[in-house]
């Protein structure tokens, strides 16, 4: 290990999809197994050099106390007042992420296993190249590589779910491409003016993220009338491109469509990674470079974050689709995120960055039992399954672990996040705003809790009406060449539990579960081990915004300060 | 057991059930028809580590007794074991304004007289619940399955009575609920078995929204969520919500608004898990699960947690003298209702359901009464109650197993010649349940008249006043809980300086919860008896289903259950018949529970009154007892269950009662319903306003673009070209601005 600096480790695993990319496409001529299993190999070293990392900067002292880890620092344009450098690293906000790219590329790989036929090289040399993109994003440390990777995750994604997708792909795939672009670009201005709004007092033009947020601490941008309310037009400039990614309610009708298109591999990717971006972008950007225009948006975010919760969670219970479901969940799942990330208290942001995690768990692990539930019976159609579980033993047993888990069952990782996140909120209605706000934010908090119970309505009825009651014998699994080759397989192998095993779990499902259902339980048993090494660093990037929104409270008490209180 | 320390031991009762839980999951193809011996073991195992705990608990307590009888105060006895940090997040003051309480969740166990004697409980029953499995679910397809999670079900269990920590208690009160769900829905190919599954899961989140809030509110407003003291690593000491540093404090609890509402929503989550109105209904559609799980889990073990939370919350409840009275009301009123719903039921099962509805209303009016012999008699009839109800549920599925799974009590009669052991021990039980002296329930439903007796006419129990320690006038005047910590009924009626609810705690209120009570009494050995008299006497009669169950020929097809089932049903028994007199007599019960902790609060402890049998209750008690079984004797004594039964002179009030006084309709009417319309108009709005003014705001550029249709590109690829371009162009600018 001593030879293996963490630099160069950071970059061996950010470039070892790449690598695994070039192979499959070498070894493409050789048929659908050689591609996968190179996809796979590349996916699983991929992991192992992302967990040795993860391993290494959790030993490490500088990373104990908050520095960033495995820095690396290419200069790009260092002439006159430019001073760009592509830059790389790890720390404490981005960790855990980092590591959950990685889990769930194996997991992509895994679940497209049988169900990839059609161009095998291609799916595989995009799903590999996410990879890179998500890794690469979690990992900038200055603007330019990040935006750079921000946009690129798009990319594959777009074409996996063009090429891919089932019937109505091409739509799916313009909306998704389109809508987040459309944010995104606008993210990217406002990104672009806190560089050269730095730039305009300190007269050297850097991207460095770091000492982009140092800089907005000693000349924020202005939030006044005679300032132009720059930091809120630039909040609001990010907030496009993040609101889309989450998605906040209303910016989220891309995302039905574009789960219920992508093909499985594509929907863990989705559902699991990108839609985290934006709630890492308000993380690392808006909460600590424009914290009074996140003071004074925070209640009204708060606000759409519960407002998320209420409306996915309805809108879920009345799906006919089960993937679509499962999508709407996600929208009321994400709803929590941002309630938490915009309580502004310790226990629930930290709760939030560690429900980002729980439920690229959960969301992906229940995406891929959809697909595994749609290649055998050729239906996400509620309605036409049924007693999967007297079929499909493990199958359900997995299903019900991860529901449990995105209900926030106790003992499991969803529960973790949901509740430090709801304690946090009510911490913030009890004693954290100005009198005016509290009944307000209260009644909210109220109104999270009770997207709990909405929470176990709809997926306890979707779990009651596809995996209990009659076999409704909905068509058969037929036509996978790998199927029965496997089936012969495995009975000698003893993967699959034999009673049931043509129906139920193959290997290289429970290879892409069972990674999940591990860390949802470990996380739900010991979840200081992961709030720890993320708990100082989330803590710096929210720190700003919540003096600011401290601030902000005592001055739209009315008995304070009557004059000063805005009307956003 | 004895060098091995208590913490220890305290560890593997949970532990236990848990490596056989596994053991079970990870082997129970192997084992086959064997897959109950690791659950069978491991709970054996952790029932033999509770009972050495409960014994090394009670020499403790009379040391500790002994002692203070030189002294004044019972000594409180507990012993905490942290395990591991589940979260810590220190002094989680947001900057300027929040409150500096500090996120600091331990996984911690502890051992006190209450927690001992549930321990015991749980897994002793539980034990025996298990050994009558094996016979009853023998053959069944999911019999590995079963044990996994009867197992599960223990350890989980174990725990939420053992948790120190509000946290930890609201996880495992849903982990309970999760493994009830599960056993609900065990034959989950039936879609009733489904349906209750789920309707008991989210009646259940309901009231876990209860506790959720109600956690949130401690949590800010003691600053921390443990039950015990407990000391910092910088050295400060946080007092735990019910440990002694704040128990010793009179004023140590939070009354008034903010302490009701506390109070209210742990009171809506008790209801919840121990199903009183309005939440009771998801208890009768559970007993579509296996029988051997409605005995332990939905009648002897779950359903009592909600006992279990308000007992151990007393000092918050006595806090709140009105959301304590109201603790009564719900349970009076629920143990009333459920039992006129008893009556008219043609399911043995549901009748038992009932009927622990009814118990356990019970025992919250008994907690309500925030009085040492209240809160005692609560957990003295839990326990006299775990033992008759898991043997009237366990005689039950005795009776269906037989019977080829046929419970309508009007399919059979005169079953007593068929399986005469079941017909005694179910007779014991039902005396019990009725309360007939000197079976077990006598004796408790006797302290729990007395208790409320005691708040409706105080003037009668004198030996209150006289009771009254030195102490309690100590403290210090002026604040408006200590109106709260005093024993006097009048003065407590008082003190309705903190919430608008304290109107309700009136002697008058008393006296009516005590002839509520009294009237039920009277209903519950009516219902009990009509079960038993319709079920084993008469002409006796086997539906024809049995002749499927047996193998052999169609006249011995009926027979009585094997001995692994009927062995667990006779220990059942006699406890059914002893216990009771022999923890009364004792009274050894109530003065081990009083070492508890939350009951050496003053406001508590300084209830205490002597052991005294109360002659005119225990009469009272015993003629509405007769009164009920000789009503029930004349109307179905020896007659033939499917005529025309008596209950149809009740008229129109026989229809309220079969149609459980319509709680289901008017969920469905006034909840489900409203709710599925607004979704489906969320949906709606979804689709056509949200979606389609995106789908709109996108067809603008699109109808630009035909004008650059010549372009010949893919729509997508001209998108990102043009954004691409536009953003150069925008930084080029941006970055002149800034050189410039």
């Amino acid at each position: 290990m001593n030879g293996f600096s963490p630099s160069a480790h950071l970059i061996l695993t950010i470039t070892a999809p790449l690598v695994g990319a070039v192979v499959a496409w070498v070894l493409g001529a050789r048929g659908v197994s050689a591609v996968r299993q190179s996809a796979a190999v590349s996916a699983v070293v991929t992991l192992g050099l992302a967990g040795w990392l993860i391993v290494r900067y959790l030993g490490d002292p500088a990373a104990a106390s908050g520095l960033p880890y495995a820095l690396v620092e290419m200069p790009w344009l260092t002439e006159g007042i430019f001073d760009v450098k592509l830059s790389l690293g790890l720390d404490g906000l981005s960790l855990w992420m980092f590591g959950l790219a990685a889990l769930l590329s194996v997991t992509a790989v895994f679940v497209s296993w049988d169900a990839i036929k059609d161009r095998p090289v291609g799916f595989y040399v995009l799903l590999l190249v996410l990879e890179t993109a998500m890794l690469g994003v979690f990992a900038a440390r200055d603007v330019i590589l990040f935006y750079t990777c921000f946009e690129f995750t798009l990319v594959p994604l777009f074409f996996l779910i063009g090429i891919w997708g089932h019937d109505d792909r091409r739509r799916a795939a313009s909306k998704f491409f389109i809508y987040t672009l459309t944010g995104s670009v606008f993210t990217f201005l406002g990104l672009l003016a806190i560089v050269l709004w730095n730039a305009s007092h300190t007269g050297t033009v850097t991207f460095d993220i770091e000492a982009l947020t140092d800089a907005m601490k000693i000349h924020p941008l202005p939030m006044s009338a005679e300032g132009g309310w720059l930091q809120m037009i630039v909040f609001l400039a990010l907030l496009a491109g993040f609101a889309v990614k989450v998605p906040i309610v209303p910016f989220h009708t891309w995302l039905p469509l574009a789960h219920v298109e992508a093909p499985t591999g594509g929907s863990v990717d989705l559902a699991g990674v990108l839609l985290k971006l934006g709630i890492y972008g308000f993380l690392r950007f808006s909460m600590p470079m424009l914290p009074e225009a996140t003071a004074l948006a925070a209640p009204w975010l708060f606000g759409l974050g519960v407002v998320g919760i209420i409306y996915g969670a309805l809108v879920a219970l009345v799906q006919t689709d089960l993937k679509r479901l499962i999508a709407y969940s996600s929208v009321s799942h994400m709803g929590y995120i941002v309630m938490g990330l915009f309580a502004l208290t310790p226990v629930a942001t930290e709760g939030a960055n560690l429900q980002l995690i729980n439920h690229g768990l959960s969301s992906a692990g229940l995406f891929a039992l959809v697909g595994m539930i749609y290649e055998r019976f050729h239906t996400r159609n509620i309605a036409s399954l049924g007693g999967i579980a007297s079929k499909s033993p493990w199958l359900t047993v997995l299903f019900m672990l991860f529901t449990f888990s995105s209900i926030g069952l106790p003992g499991l990782n969803g529960f973790v996040g949901e509740f430090m996140i709801l304690a946090g909120s009510f911490q913030r209605a009890w004693a954290g705003v100005a009198p005016a706000w509290q009944t307000a934010y209260l009644v909210m908090s109220l109104l999270a809790v009770v997207g709990v119970v909405l929470g176990a309505w709809y997926m306890l009825w979707a779990v009651e009406r596809v995996f209990f009651g009659g076999s409704r014998e909905p068509p058969r699994s037929h036509g996978h060449g790998g199927h029965d080759a496997h089936h012969a397989h495995g009975s000698h192998g003893g993967h699959a539990p034999t009673a049931h095993d043509r129906c139920d779990l193959r290997w290289h499902e429970l290879a892409a579960l069972l990674p999940l259902a591990v860390f949802a339980i470990w996380i739900g048993l010991t979840p200081a081990t992961f709030l720890r090494p993320a708990a100082q660093a989330v803590r710096e990037s929210t720190q700003a915004s919540s003096e600011a929104f401290a601030a902000r409270m005592r001055l739209t008490n009315p008995a304070a300060h009557v004059a000063q209180a805005p009307t956003p | 057991m004895q060098d091995i320390p208590s913490s220890t031991l305290l560890v593997l009762v949970p532990l236990l059930p848990l490596v056989g839980a596994i053991l079970t999951v990870a082997l129970g193809r192997t084992l086959g028809s064997r897959a109950h011996v690791p659950a069978i073991v491991g709970i054996a195992a952790s029932a033999a580590v509770a009972v050495t705990l409960l014994f090394g608990m009670v020499r403790q307590v009379a040391v500790g007794n002994s002692a203070a009888q030189q002294g004044q105060q019972v000594q409180p006895v507990e012993m905490v074991t942290t395990l591991w940090e589940w979260a810590d997040i220190p002094n989680a003051q947001a900057a300027g304004g929040t409150t500096a309480a500090s996120f600091l969740i331990p996984v911690a166990l502890r051992l006190d007289p209450l927690t001992a004697t549930l321990l015991v409980i749980i897994t002793c029953v539980g034990l025996l619940v298990a050994i009558y499995s094996i016979g009853y679910m023998h053959g069944d397809p999911g019999y590995p399955r079963f044990f996994a999670l009867f197992s599960m079900f223990v350890f989980s269990m174990t725990m939420l009575v053992a948790a120190s920590n509000f946290l930890l208690v609201y996880v495992f009160w849903e982990a309970v609920g999760a493994c009830s769900y599960l056993l609900i829905g065990f034959w989950f190919t039936k879609p009733e078995a489904a349906k209750a599954a789920k309707k008991a899961f989210l009646v259940n989140r309901v009231g876990d929204f209860g506790l959720a809030v109600a956690t949130f509110l401690l949590w800010m407003t003691y600053g921390t969520l443990n039950f015990h003291d407990t000391v910092l690593s910088d050295g400060t000491a946080v007092p735990g919500i019910l440990g002694v540093t704040r128990l010793a404090d009179a004023s140590g609890y939070v009354g008034g608004a903010v302490g009701s509402a506390i109070c209210l929503l742990l009171l809506l989550a008790a209801c919840g898990k121990s199903a009183q109105l309005p939440l009771h209904v998801w208890l009768p559609d559970a007993m579509e699960g296996p029988t051997p799980a409605s005995a332990l889990i939905h009648a002897a073990t779950m359903v009592t947690a909600g006992i279990y939370l308000i007992a151990r919350s007393g000092p918050l409840f006595v806090a709140c003298p009105g959301a304590l009275t109201l603790v009564s009301i719900v349970g009076a009123t629920t143990a009333l209702i459920a039992a006129l719903i008893g009556t008219v039921q043609n399911d043995l099962k549901r009748v038992l359901a009932y009927s622990t509805i009814s118990q356990l209303g019970y025992m919250f009016a008994s907690l309500g009464t925030g009085t040492l012999l209240g809160f005692s008699a609560a957990i003295f009839h839990l326990v006299t109650h775990a033992f008759f109800k898991a043997l009237l549920f366990l005689g039950a599925g005795s009776v269906m197993h037989s019977m080829g799974g046929v419970i309508d009590m009007r399919r059979f009669g005169g079953l007593r010649r068929v399986m005469p052991v079941t017909a005694v021990t179910f007779l014991v039980g039902s005396l019990a349940l009725a309360g007939v002296a000197p079976f077990a329930g006598f004796f408790s439903k006797d302290e729990i008249l007395a208790s409320l007796h005691s708040r409706g006419w105080p003037d009668t129990h004198g030996e209150h006043q006289e009771a009254v320690p030195a102490g309690g006038h100590a403290m210090t005047a002026g604040s408006f809980r200590l109106v709260s910590v005093t024993p006097d009924a009048s003065r407590l009626a008082g003190g309705d300086r903190g919430s608008r609810l304290d109107a309700l705690n009136q002697p008058a209120t008393w006296r009516l919860l005590f002839w509520m009570s009294l009237v039920t009494a009277g209903l519950t050995a009516f219902y009990t008896f009509r079960a038993v008299f319709m079920t084993f006497t008469g002409p006796t009669r086997v539906p024809e289903q049995a002749g499927h169950h047996a193998h052999g020929a169609a006249g011995s097809a009926a027979h009585e259950s094997p001995p692994v089932m009927t062995i667990p049903l006779v220990i059942l028994a006699v406890a059914s018949a002893v216990s009771g007199w022999w923890l009364f007599s004792t009274h050894g019960l109530a003065t081990f529970l009083a070492a508890t902790p939350s009951f050496t609060a003053p406001s508590i402890a300084s209830t205490a009154t002597p052991p005294v049998f109360h002659w005119d209750l225990a009469i009272q008690g015993t003629l509405a007892a007769a009164a009920g079984i000789v009503v029930a004797a004349l109307g179905h004594l020896g007659k033939r269950s499917d005529g025309p039964q008596m209950e149809r002179f009740l008229g129109p009030l026989e229809t309220l009662f079969a149609n459980r006084f319509y709680f289901d309709q008017i969920y469905a009417g006034l909840i489900v319903k409203p709710l599925e319309f607004v979704a489906t108009l969320a949906a709606l709005i979804d689709r056509y306003l949200i979606d389609g003014t995106v789908d709109l705001v996108a067809r603008l550029p699109l109808a630009l673009g035909g004008l650059v249709r010549h372009l010949q590109s893919g729509l997508v690829q001209r998108y990102a070209l043009a954004g691409v371009i536009g953003m150069l162009l925008i930084v080029l600018a941006l970055v002149a601005r800034a050189m410039g």
